[in-house]
């Protein structure tokens, strides 16, 4: 029994990971029909430069929140420069490349940075585990399903009732109607990479002190991330939020009682599997081509 | 630009003869043998990112896929060095397939996902399955390579891997100029005219994935023998960076730019090695510098500045204008039954009803033009007889054959071609490949008769060339045969929109909104063409807001307002009705054309 809750809460936690990654996927394929393919790596901004920040002496509220922010700037940086030049061509895989290129120099400079070693990021939230049903877990790891369920909240509310939302989803509709309605269409996309990689940062901090910051930390983070999107549907966030969380309590009980090695084969084989029943993910809309 | 790719082919051969003589030592030649193996990776890569547009990040997986059923077959069956190699390509394209199928069909987008991920899986397995693979310590001991039991010699190998190369660079040199290769281009840059054209995408590019899966499993297998040792982290995720990355500098989408791809970043490393750390932080750099200063890469870069120094001669062939209409003028059985007809159908989206139980009968042979103030469902109409959209409800046949649930590209093969309201033509192809892209339905040779340009696929490739020349003539195009789609005019981009649609040899042509855009001699023009269009007896649905134009041409007018049919039937009594003048003018009035369009 202990054990399963075990799985339950652990799998939680790095579903809930999984979920703001995914979510911040969702968020740039709505508004510009491209992703950020360093989004993972804004995972590895985030925790890095906390550390970093918290070793130049800063309290580690504002370490944090210093970081968020870099990882906000990051993102919209990578739009501005990666994506949108090459947006304009349908079918160009130009923004593809480019920001794969800008994910590799991340983490190659990372690396020397780091030595390739893996640095712990101090936390109030490991510092004692708590035991739920006779399974131990850290406060911090209870803490990112639910700032994962907020952060899809939040995303709704702003969605309604905000002017910027609203522009996101005219966007997403239809970029050129937007612009014909007086809407900034690029100002709002790179707005969109700039709150999906914030979400990026925020998720490295987060899971950095349960499985420590290293240079590659947030590739297979990405990558599990976009899985996700990929078997939720990438355009529903509620979808997103919930396989996320499921994805991650199915790769804990996968790695309890088979091996690790066989979590990467099931959690993958998931995704093909469902993109062979389920085209449009489980939650997703089938997106009517517009002739 | 023929003769300077058969040059390209006969030096390309004289250096895989020349450099082996001229290799100091063992450790050179075993360093261009690398690059062989390599060169064969990117160009079969080549056929996915070059023609289809879609991205792999997974060739190191497939590779070691290939390594491992190479090495594997080697070891515990004895297999030769072609035996190993066609094991390796079997496997391999099997994988593809099963990848790339599901894949592409919903976003292109989501392959180099799957194939990243796909590479992940093959690490875990060649971890985990010891028993097969070795495990992390990998698989020594693979035999020397072999060829029907003989052993090959270090030359003798390096004759089979040069050989492979240049046969896999010369197919894929024929795939692109055959049907296959100009419909992948088609499809990377117009999905929905492609599928409108009757291709299947989905097959297509699921087969452009299944040739980079078998190259990559070849060159693996050959890797295999060459290495005499494999292991999992031999094939990691910036090995596929760097193929991906030769395709790229090299040039996606030319003949050789793979091959000078490949050999750039083999011998690269040799000097990148004193960057130490820094290595991947290059190869990352480099990809961004040649997206950016060369995205068409090297070969891509040259081959736009050689265009640009000589361009193309005009073409001044004679044409001969019976071929149009031998070649759309339909069988005598066949005029009787082309009738459209749709019954009740409707299309919803959410709460919005577009289209309300809408039944129209186009007759055979006639023009038939559909009418109604915007936002009457004349767009949703036409998208949805051409399978783009799903209806909710009712049914639709053409000649008595059911196409409700049929896809886009099945319709068309049925006989149904349609123009674009917003035209989606291949920009980057010539015009005259544009229409050839049409007669795609009409060719009969196969995968194997493209690969090796069989007598028959040049005859047949000749007679699409003679009638795309022929239709471009009849639609006034022919002496911008050789222009790039994207530089033609506006008004001229609709004619040839039109010669696309009627490559296909349609029974039914759908124009959407033909004369939109076009100045008032241009639609005299378009009045003509629709005509002798139907003179040749295919039926014309033509949607229109042109009054004038649809006076002058259609034999029937139907009516549509807010999704239903309100009227059907002759122009002059169409013109009288007033339920028609209501919906367009919101009252009593007079629906009269102005004076000079006189039917």
């Amino acid at each position: 029994m202990s054990t399963i809750m075990q799985y339950i809460l652990s799998g939680l936690a790095i579903g809930g990971i999984y979920a703001l990654v995914a979510l911040g996927f969702h968020i740039m394929w709505s508004s510009a029909k491209a992703v950020n393919f360093a989004h993972g790596d804004t995972l590895t901004i985030g925790a890095l430069l906390t550390i970093m920040l918290l070793a130049a002496g800063l309290p580690l509220w504002l370490a944090c929140l210093l970081a968020i922010a870099a990882g906000g700037v990051f993102g919209t940086l990578v739009e501005r420069f990666a994506v949108r030049p090459f947006a304009a061509h349908s079918g160009s895989i130009g923004w593809m490349l480019a920001t794969i290129a800008i994910g590799i120099m991340i983490e190659s400079l990372a690396t020397i940075e780091t030595n390739g070693y893996s640095l712990p990021l101090p936390s109030p939230g490991v510092e004692r585990a708590v035991r739920i049903l006779g399974a131990g877990v850290y406060p911090q790891e209870l803490l990112i399903p639910l700032v994962a369920v907020l952060a899809t909240l939040g995303l709704k509310l702003i969605q309604r009732h905000t002017l910027v939302g609203r522009a996101m989803q005219a966007i997403a509709h239809d970029k050129q109607a937007a612009s014909l309605m007086g809407i900034n269409v690029n100002a709002v996309v790179a707005l969109s990479f700039g709150l999906a990689s914030l979400l990026g940062a925020a998720a490295g901090i987060l899971i950095a002190p349960v499985v420590q910051a290293s240079a590659t930390m947030g590739v297979l983070l990405g990558l599990k991330g976009f899985a996700v999107a990929i078997i939720a549907g990438i355009t529903s966030a509620p979808g997103v939020l919930v396989v996320g969380l499921l994805f991650g309590v199915i790769e804990k009980f996968v790695e309890g009682y088979i091996s690790t090695a066989a979590r990467e084969i099931v959690g993958f084989s998931l995704m093909i599997l469902v993109l062979l029943i389920a085209p449009q993910g489980l939650f997703g809309k089938r997106e009517v081509v517009k002739v | 630009m023929k003769h300077l790719h058969t040059l390209g082919f006969l030096l390309f051969a004289l250096g895989l003869l020349i450099v082996p003589l001229t290799a100091s030592n063992e450790y050179e030649l075993r360093i261009f043998m690398l690059f062989l193996i390599y060169g064969i990776i990117a160009v079969g890569l080549n056929v996915l990112i070059g023609l289809t547009g879609l991205v792999s990040l997974g060739q190191a997986g497939l590779f070691a896929l290939g390594a491992y059923t190479g090495g594997i077959t080697a070891t515990r069956f004895g297999f030769d060095i072609v035996m190993a190699s066609l094991a390796a390509a079997l496997v391999s394209a099997l994988f593809g397939a099963i990848l790339a199928y599901p894949t592409v069909r919903v976003r292109g987008v989501y392959l180099a996902v799957i194939t990243i991920a796909f590479g992940l899986i093959i690490e875990n397995v060649a971890i985990e399955w010891q028993s097969l693979t070795g495990g992390t310590t990998g698989l020594s001991s693979i035999p020397s390579p072999n060829l029907l039991g003989v052993e090959l010699s270090g030359y003798a190998f390096y004759a089979v891997l040069a050989i492979a190369l240049f046969a896999a660079t010369l197919l894929t040199h024929n795939l692109k100029a055959s049907r296959y290769g100009r419909a992948m281009r088609a499809s990377s840059q117009s999905e929905i005219a492609a599928r409108a054209l009757g291709i299947n995408v989905t097959t297509l590019r699921t087969l452009a994935f299944v040739i980079a899966s078998m190259s990559a499993g070849i060159a693996g297998a050959f890797y295999s023998f060459l290495n005499a040792y494999i292991s999992p982290d031999i094939f990691t995720f910036s090995d596929s960076i760097r193929f991906l990355l030769m395709v790229i500098l090299g040039g996606a989408g030319s003949t050789f730019g793979p091959v000078v791809g490949a050999y750039l970043l083999t011998y690269l490393p040799e000097y990148l090695q004193q960057l130490a750390a820094w290595q991947t932080f290059a190869y990352g750099a480099l990809l961004l510098i040649v997206m950016f200063a060369l995205p068409q890469g090297i070969l891509g870069t040259l081959d736009s500045a050689l265009k640009r120094w000589r361009p193309h001669p005009r073409r001044s062939e004679p044409v001969d204008a019976r071929t149009v209409t031998d070649t759309l003028r339909p069988s005598a059985q066949d005029t009787s039954r082309a009738e459209l007809v749709t019954r009740a159908l409707t299309v919803k989206f959410g709460g919005l009803t577009a289209l309300d139980e809408a039944s129209i009968r186009v007759k055979p042979g006639e023009i038939h033009a559909l009418i109604g103030p915007n936002g009457a469902g004349k767009s949703t109409f036409v998208n949805t007889i051409s399978g783009f959209y799903r209806p909710t409800s009712g049914e639709f046949e053409i000649a008595g054959q059911q196409l409700s649930g049929k896809r886009s590209d099945e319709i068309s093969r049925l006989g149904m071609a349609r123009t674009f309201q917003n035209t989606e033509l291949f920009g980057d192809m010539s015009v005259l490949e544009n229409v050839i892209v049409g007669c795609q339905q009409h060719f009969g040779y196969g995968l194997a008769q493209a690969l090796v340009r069989s007598p028959r696929m040049r005859r047949e490739e000749r007679e699409a060339q003679r009638i795309a020349i022929a239709l471009l003539d009849f639609v006034g195009l022919a002496t911008h045969a050789d222009d790039e789609a994207r530089f033609l005019p506006f008004g001229l981009q609709r004619r040839l929109e039109i010669a696309r649609a009627l490559a296909t040899r349609p029974r039914i042509l759908l124009l959407d909104e033909p004369a939109a855009g076009l100045t008032t001699q241009e639609i005299d023009e378009l009045a003509t063409m629709i005509r002798q269009i139907a003179a040749l007896g295919i039926t014309v649905l033509l949607i229109e807001h042109h009054v004038e134009l649809i006076m002058a041409v259609a034999d029937t007018v139907t009516v549509l307002d807010y999704g239903q049919v309100i009227a059907s039937a002759p122009p002059s009594v169409v013109q009288r009705d007033p339920r028609v003048i209501e919906a367009y003018f919101g009252g009593q009035g007079d629906l009269q054309p102005t004076a000079k369009a006189n039917p």
